[in-house]
């Protein structure tokens, strides 16, 4: 059954047409990755399922059920989380108040008890992503690197699970190490019953962990294939060419960009 | 639903104690600065009196009551702009909504009821100004800037229009209970009246909403990045509408503290204060683009505003005329010195 569906999704900005008839599943406990150059229109993709960019027509199905244009707070509702990749981090506050930003532990009358929120932080910096250099939960998330954020983020994400994560490229700033870490505890959360979309155009990394890609292009999904049926090759063919580079490579052709 | 369990014992990314630990958590907040030039200030001013009484009489009974009336209704104007800096807006009509709220609180005073009604209204007056503001910049999406400084000119037009032009003179409103009186602005002692143990009290609550419950740390992540905050499902509209509510109850609060203290106000006379507001709030450690702000810090710096205006008021060597050049370079200078921290925290 799938859990999240689009039905021939458009959008537009103005007169730029970012969307065209774009329909894509992503089943439960499942890992997709969403390829594309930059301007494929990957990121609207992301706004629109997680609930903050409204699509102009189609339709979007939770658990083979139309929910019409969801919100933010339907989708968050439904248990999609988004990391998004300009960080979705406040840098004046800790790491603490950024992991339970809109999430506080709080008592009845909503008073946030800061000493248990500060020990679950301390214990999901260790064990969910490993990030190096980080001293203290009640650490600044201004003074961290791009790529500590980013863990951060992550983190967060994977602590407050639902039932889909969408990762708006996760690896670009974070070191080979973290990577694999992250990688491998999205499997892990697969084995529970979680879904993750991984946007990214990092193909070697994304390659190992999906079971399935979908390779956008000006818009338009050229490419919707299991990783059995495909190889990196074709996919970086797909991303770099578009159509064209489909059918070049699908027809034995070599590529006239080198690469 | 969450995958980890909460350890029970911090792992390594653990807080460490210690006084290096708690300093960078206090910068970031920029309570620990302020505090430490509150009572250089201070420590500065009892020595510079010690040694010269008469001509910096900075401990007389005078100069304490003044410190402590003004300063306190100041605090509570601080607080509640203090408050809006830091969900990233700025409030221009604050000077304007004490007015009005006082008004509010001394013509229904003077028509007889009882001081219950009158604190409530005037504490309503304040909270509609401040949701008003709100709505505007959350329906509009005019930067506050703008829409507060029409809200200023509109609540004075609208306030003149109230008392018909008139200022409410003491002889017209009726007598204050003595006790309410004594308990609102009451002489404690040597000068020190009881607006200082408002401004502690309320103080201490704001306090505790700001940095202990969750809406303080939801007015912090949508001052410091209102996508991020969108992105997790706090809506920004509703947390600046009560960012701005607590705004007009403070507002209105100092109100009432200037209207029982004066038993007169002038439609109009309360307009300027918005700049002293400000720039207490800044000198707080408020930043100026949102994010960040320390309670505490913004009733000190409110205090070491009073305190540069004693300076110059009370010594001869200082041109006392020129106050405004004091404030108005204070504003500069510490919004610069906020604007320098940030910018090497981050």
């Amino acid at each position: 059954m799938s859990l999240l569906e689009l039905r021939n999704i458009s959008k537009t900005y103005g007169r730029t047409r970012v969307l065209q008839d774009v329909s894509f599943e992503i089943g439960e406990a499942e890992i997709v990755g969403l390829l594309g150059d930059n301007g494929a229109g990957k990121s609207t993709l992301v706004k629109i399922m997680s609930g903050v960019v409204p699509f102009d027509s189609g339709n979007f199905l939770w658990k083979s059920e139309d929910i019409g244009h969801p919100n933010r707070a339907q989708t968050e509702a439904n248990g999609i989380e988004t990391i998004f990749q300009d960080s979705a981090l406040v840098d004046k506050l800790t790491i603490t108040r950024n992991i339970f930003m809109g999430r506080e532990v709080t008592n009845r009358i909503g008073l946030m008890k800061l000493k248990e929120m500060d020990a679950t932080a301390a214990g999901i910096l260790d064990s969910v992503v490993t990030i190096e250099g980080i001293r203290s939960p009640r650490q600044l998330v201004g003074s961290l690197s791009g790529g500590q954020k980013q863990a951060v983020a992550i983190a967060r994400a994977v602590h407050f699970q639902r039932s889909l994560l969408i990762l708006d490229e996760p690896t670009s700033a974070l070191a080979v190490r973290a990577t694999e870490a992250l990688l491998s505890y999205l499997e892990q959360l697969k084995i529970t019953g979680v879904s993750s979309l991984l946007v990214t155009h990092n193909l070697h990394h994304a390659y190992k962990v999906c079971d399935r890609h979908v390779v956008m292009n000006h818009g338009e999904k050229i490419l919707d294939v299991r990783r059995e049926d495909t190889s990196v090759e074709e996919l970086t063919a797909a991303v770099v060419e578009g159509r064209v580079g489909i059918e070049r490579f699908r027809a034995g052709t070599p590529s006239t960009i080198g690469l | 639903m969450a995958v980890l369990t909460a350890p029970t014992t911090p792992g390594k990314a653990s807080t460490p104690g210690g006084i290096a630990a708690w300093y960078r958590n206090q910068r970031g907040r920029g309570a620990l600065e302020v505090s430490v030039l509150f009572f250089a200030l201070q420590l500065f001013c009892v020595v510079w009196f010690l040694s010269d009484k008469v001509g910096f009489n900075y401990l007389s009974k005078g100069n304490l009551a003044v410190m402590t009336q003004a300063g306190s209704w100041l605090a509570f104007l601080a607080i509640g702009e203090g408050i809006v800096m830091m969900v990233g807006e700025i409030d221009l009509s604050v000077g304007a909504n004490m007015g009005m709220s006082s008004l509010v609180f001394l013509t229904w005073y003077q028509g007889g009821n009882s001081w219950f009604i009158c604190v409530l209204l005037a504490l309503l007056t304040g909270v509609a100004i401040g949701v008003v503001n709100a709505l505007v910049i959350n329906f509009t999406k005019i930067p506050s800037l703008i829409s507060t400084l029409g809200m200023m000119s509109l609540i004075w037009g609208l306030s003149v229009w109230y008392t018909g032009g008139d200022d409410i003179e003491a002889p017209r409103v009726k007598e204050f209970g003595k006790t309410f009186e004594k308990l609102l602005v009451g002489d404690i002692g040597h000068g020190v009246h009881a607006q200082l143990g408002w401004v502690i009290g309320i103080g201490a609550l704001i306090w505790v909403v700001i940095h202990r419950h969750r809406l303080g740390n939801h007015i912090s992540a949508v001052g410091g990045n209102e996508q991020a905050a969108k992105a997790i499902s706090i809506n920004p509209n509703r947390v600046r509408l009560k960012a701005f509510a607590l705004l007009g109850v403070l507002a209105a609060f100092g109100g009432i503290l200037i209207s029982v203290q004066t038993k007169t106000l002038l439609p109009g006379s309360t307009l300027d204060y918005n700049l002293p507001a400000v720039t207490a709030a800044v000198i707080g450690g408020t930043a100026v683009k949102g994010g960040k702000g320390s309670v505490l810090g913004m009733i000190l710096g409110t205090f070491i505003v009073k305190t540069f205006q004693a300076i110059v008021l009370l010594s001869s060597i200082l041109p006392g005329f020129y106050l405004q050049v004091f404030i108005g370079g204070m504003l500069i200078l510490f919004a610069s010195v906020n604007q320098y921290f940030e910018n090497k925290a981050t």
